[in-house]
């Protein structure tokens, strides 16, 4: 792909507004809160937005559009089934208790609801997962460009991580928050017109269901055996693994999302960011999706268009790249491909913000230097900024060496989240919860997991203690995996708790249902109020659901 | 505090005009389609800034 003066012009011109946008937040930042945690001060519109962009990093894009050509429109259970009743049920329900606890990090709320050792365990596992996958999309963004671009790799990591440096440094979380906005409007502008376009060429979805095998176009249809579809899925691994365990494990814990959720002026806010963001997220599989189902239809019928090969498959990864170039003359070619670069960039700088609040607050604070003056965090927070950034990019070298390391975090986040998700409902809900069952169901949770792994087999990954049972796709594998989790997590939280004691309730105040106020808000139109809206979302789901039976 | 709508509705403006003017001087077009993609998304972009712009100034001013 050969890029013009345009294009590069356009990219200059991202790059300037980004760091300018850091530039000009630096003035409002004088206090370790304004940093770390923006100092609940964003407004709505802003912290929804962001509630989403911080998760749609390029992999979300560039791998949607791959899963799209190579599972078809059954890709779509990642949003309408995974992510958005998880992001209702975290509005709805969680948030109460994030925000009203005024905890300022996902393990800190651990620590007052448990105990030290349980936000240790979770504070130490995050602050290494979230280091990673900065580093991750770093090393995807270097091998990216170098693939479509011929850049150099090193150029293309170490720009962008000092870029992604000179905004979180000067703005912090705020920075952060406001680029990933940007970022959001960017990939939605640029990625729009190649959905409209490939479709177009390729005869509409008419024209998608003639030229592709049927199960690629509907969504339902071939879900009763996972020898049906090319997922390799059925009905209750997809529900329980991917629908339950899986996205709400992510969506609902990890403190990467529901910091920017944390960062609303108030508790209402707070609710309505993650239901705002529901809409949105939605129709994401019209813009990331779709356009990778049509590139196996042009392929399929000679549309002028081929997907690229890799071995005897097509190398579906290639996919978004390829239409670019097909279907964007210079110029808006530079604004997909800024678009491209700005998802990476968002996915490190959200990373890294997150890593930022966990390791000041919850390690250095909590650890090394508890009763420090708020300057002195300030401080740490800009130097642990530095510090992240610089593993990450050893992070990004070190996947050089290892070429299967994205399907290893992608497992570690099942080890993690799965079994986290188990322990927040558990000790959102009920308060008989206590610090031992959430820390040894923790460990257990994750053991499971780990278990699981060893004992199954999927596309030759796993089985490293023994072969029990063989599914027919890592995704399927993924899903049992979570669901093994979740379960053992839950079960041995419960029976550790009723061997120990609980705390009283009234350190449990404001933490955990029943001991909560959760304000009933007057004055507000009824379609602003969050259940309201998580219904109007909810029959949103279901009529999208429909048209794609 | 900066008003994100104010460089986001610039940004959007000044690359909006960018890709309409090139796409109405560059008779180019890309290999698998005929329309002159630049000026379309040209100016649903540029539209787009307005509009942020539009709603910062209105905010700024309340």
């Amino acid at each position: 792909m050969k890029l013009a003066t345009i294009d590069y012009a356009i990219l200059i011109l991202y790059f300037s507004f980004v760091i300018g946008i850091g530039w000009k937040l630096k003035a409002s930042v004088t206090t370790a809160g304004d940093f770390l945690t923006a100092g609940h001060k964003v407004p709505l519109w802003i912290t929804s937005l962001a509630f989403l962009a911080a998760n749609l990093g390029a992999q979300e894009v560039v791998g949607m559009c791959a899963s799209g050509a190579k599972y078809g429109i059954m890709t779509a259970h990642f949003y309408w089934i995974g992510a958005v009743p998880a992001m209702l049920f975290v509005g709805v329900f969680m948030m109460p208790f994030y925000y009203g606890s005024r905890a300022r990090s996902v393990p800190e709320y651990l620590k007052m609801r448990f105990d030290e050792k349980t936000r240790g365990l979770n504070a130490v596992a995050f602050a290494i997962m979230t280091l990673f996958s900065s580093g991750i999309s770093m090393y995807a963004l270097g091998r990216m460009f170098q693939l479509v671009l011929g850049w150099s790799f090193d150029a293309s990591v170490i720009l962008s991580a000092v870029i992604v440096l000179v905004y979180t440094y000067l703005g912090g979380l705020r920075s952060a928050i406001y680029n990933e906005v940007l970022q959001f409007f960017l990939i939605v502008i640029g990625f729009s017109p190649l959905s409209i376009l490939a479709v177009q060429r390729a005869g509409g979805w008419s024209g998608l269901q003639h030229k592709l095998p049927d199960v690629m176009t509907h969504t339902w249809k071939y879900i009763g055996a996972s020898n049906q579809n090319p997922m390799g899925v059925e009905a209750f691994g997809l529900f329980a693994g991917l629908g339950f365990v899986l996205s709400f494990g992510y969506w609902c814990t990890d403190f990467l999302v529901v910091q920017r959720a944390m960062a609303a002026e108030n508790m209402s806010d707070a609710r309505r960011t993650p239901l705002l963001a529901a809409f949105p997220k939605m129709i994401m599989p019209f813009i990331v999706i779709v356009p990778g189902i049509a590139a196996l239809a042009l392929t399929k019928s000679g549309g002028g268009y081929s997907l690229p090969m890799k071995g005897n498959g097509y190398d579906y990864d290639q996919a978004l790249t390829t239409l670019m170039a097909q279907f964007y003359p210079s110029g808006m070619l530079g604004v997909g491909l800024t678009a491209l670069m700005a998802s990476f960039m968002s996915g490190m700088a959200g990373n890294v913000t997150a890593f930022n609040t966990v390791f000041t607050y919850d390690i250095y604070q909590g650890y090394i230097r508890p009763k420090a003056s708020d300057t002195h965090y300030l401080m740490v927070g800009r130097i642990t900024t530095v510090v992240g950034i610089a593993l990450s990019i050893a992070t990004a070298y070190l996947a050089t060496q290892f070429n299967n390391i994205m399907d290893f975090l992608q497992l570690i986040f099942g080890f993690v989240n799965a079994p986290l998700f188990a322990t927040f409902l558990l000790g959102m809900f009920w308060k008989r919860t206590t610090g031992h069952g959430a820390f040894f169901g923790l460990l257990t949770g994750t053991g499971a997991a780990a278990a699981t792994y060893g004992l199954t087999l999927a596309e030759d990954k796993g089985g490293w203690i023994t072969n029990l049972h063989s599914f027919p796709s890592t995704m399927a594998q993924n899903f049992w995996i979570a669901i093994a989790a979740w379960s053992v997590c839950f079960i041995v939280t419960i029976a550790v708790s009723m061997a120990t004691t609980p705390k009283a309730d009234s350190e449990l105040r404001g933490l955990v249902y029943g001991l909560t106020d959760v304000p009933h808000e007057t004055g507000v139109n009824w379609y602003q109020r969050p259940v309201p809206l998580a219904l109007v979302v909810c029959a949103s789901l279901v009529v999208l659901n429909l048209l794609f039976l | 505090m900066l008003d994100l709508r104010l460089p986001s509705g610039l940004f959007f403006a000044i690359t909006g005009i960018l890709l309409m003017v090139y796409g109405v001087v560059d008779p180019s077009r890309a290999p698998l389609t005929a329309a002159n993609v630049n000026l379309y998304a040209g100016s649903a972009m540029t539209a787009f800034g307005l509009i942020l712009l539009l709603l910062a100034r209105r905010g700024s001013k309340a």
